[in-house]
């Protein structure tokens, strides 16, 4: 170990000497790499004297050999998203063989390689790949435009022509439609025998209350599974404030109205003038009804020219609850 | 006019999602009140009601929380727990709710002085 240890000496002596005698000039600045061979160097020196110290158990506390350690590792850590960024264009360097040793001399003085690319560097652009536009369309020969395929075409087995669909899709509809309605929900309530429930309700209720009630059960099922309260948001509190103003209870006395009228032989005009006949007062437009609303006015009109059936016209006339049991009755 | 402000119906209360939970030495459970016709039921009344269902010694080792009336009145859903002992109680309830019961101390409470 002395001999490798002489050697090494002479040599640091034989470097000192000649940077002494200005035969390496940094006065351009160094490269990179050489400062980073520094820095990692100089790490490794600072290393094996921290390592020294401690095995000889000197204490090591306020030795500048600490701070000096740090300081290195941390100009390590900072030019180590420099590193990444050169990393491609290093690895090129370095697998190119012998004949372009020359080469890697060059760039190394370079700190941001971007200039002066040369062609070992594979990834830039390359324009002569770019399909023209015109060349592919006009090869066909017949003259019929056929659009360029790029996007995944599915096979079908069963292909479901559009009135199958359609006719599916109006099924389900009405299937949806139909379990909502109160009469179906008695009835499947008394087919399989479950408790009879009273609720309590003013009037008649609006598809927009019980809609909402279901939303509010079907919250409150997720809380208790996990017996945790969501909190109200503000929208949410304001539609609960909604709901609960007493409006005469009449929302849902016109709902189903259209619905049982559009069956009638009526003009089609009226079809085409579709209002909502109820405005809220304060104009919470947020919760306005999406499905449109048949005018009364119109819907009047267009019925007394027809002359249907008095119980409709009665329907229209009305105006307070106690009407309406009579006129239930009645059909 | 004079308005009766006493109910006749009574309180019904039904537990539901029952579960013991070792972990917190607690048994905790759905907790439905029906009460027609009053606006909503006192957390007092209800841990009276909890005591004598689930023959608990002391009442302050029940907790009951986060009451929401259905809509339309008449129905509460909340949630309860009855700890082991009191001691277990102070350790694993939050603050808030024991200084509800008076078992916590409000002074030292609040971060905010």
């Amino acid at each position: 170990m002395k001999a490798g240890l002489d050697a090494v000496t002479s040599k640091v002596e034989v470097l000192t000497e000649k940077v002494k005698a200005d035969h390496f000039p940094t006065a351009d600045g160094i490269s990179y790499l050489e400062a980073k061979h520094l820095l990692l160097l100089n790490y490794c020196q600072s290393l094996v004297y921290y390592l020294l110290r401690k095995a000889k158990g000197l204490s090591i506390k306020g030795h500048p050999v600490v701070r000096s350690l740090v300081e290195i590792r941390l100009f390590l850590e900072k030019i180590r998203p420099i590193d990444k960024k050169l990393q491609y264009q290093i690895q090129k360097f370095t697998r190119v063989d012998t004949t372009a040793a020359e080469k890697i001399g060059s760039s190394d003085k370079e700190v941001d390689a971007t200039q002066n690319m040369d062609d070992l560097l594979k990834l830039r652009p390359n324009p002569d790949m770019l399909e023209s536009k015109t060349s592919a369309a006009s090869e066909d020969a017949t003259g019929v435009y056929r659009p360029p395929k790029f996007a995944p075409a599915s096979m079908a087995e069963d292909k479901i022509s559009r009135e199958e669909r359609n006719a599916l899709r109006k099924e389900k509809q009405a299937l949806r439609q139909a379990r909502q309605s109160t009469y179906v929900r008695e009835l499947m309530n008394d087919l399989q025998g479950r408790p009879e429930e009273v609720k309590e309700f003013v009037g008649t209720e609006s598809r927009e209350l019980t809609e909402y009630k279901e939303k509010l059960e079907d919250r409150a099922r997720r809380e208790e599974d996990l017996f945790t309260r969501a909190p109200l948001t503000k929208l949410e509190k304001k539609k609960m404030k909604h709901m609960k103003k007493s409006r005469n209870g009449l929302q849902g006395l016109t709902e189903s109205f259209f619905d049982e009228i559009k069956t009638l032989p009526v003009e089609d005009d009226v079809g085409g003038q579709i209002t909502g006949f109820e405005n809220d007062v304060d104009g919470d437009r947020k919760f306005k009804r999406r499905k449109p609303k048949l005018s009364f006015a119109l819907a009047q009109e267009a019925l007394r020219k027809k002359k249907l059936m008095p119980w409709v016209e009665s329907a229209m006339n009305l105006d307070a609850t106690n009407q309406l049991p009579a006129f239930f009755c009645q059909r | 006019v004079n308005i009766m402000a006493e109910s006749k119906a009574s309180i019904t209360i039904r537990t539901r999602k029952f579960m013991t939970n070792r972990l917190l030495s607690r048994k905790q459970f759905v907790i439905d009140v029906l009460h027609p016709g009053k606006a909503n039921v006192s957390k007092a009344e209800l841990k009276d009601k909890l005591a004598t269902m689930y023959e608990v010694k002391d009442p302050n080792s029940i907790f009951v929380f986060k009451f929401r009336t259905h809509f339309g009145g008449g129905k509460s859903t909340g949630f309860g727990l009855i700890y082991d002992s009191v001691e277990n109680a102070k350790k694993y309830e939050p603050k808030y709710r024991l200084i509800r019961t008076k078992a916590g101390d409000a002074a030292k409470a609040g971060k905010k002085k």
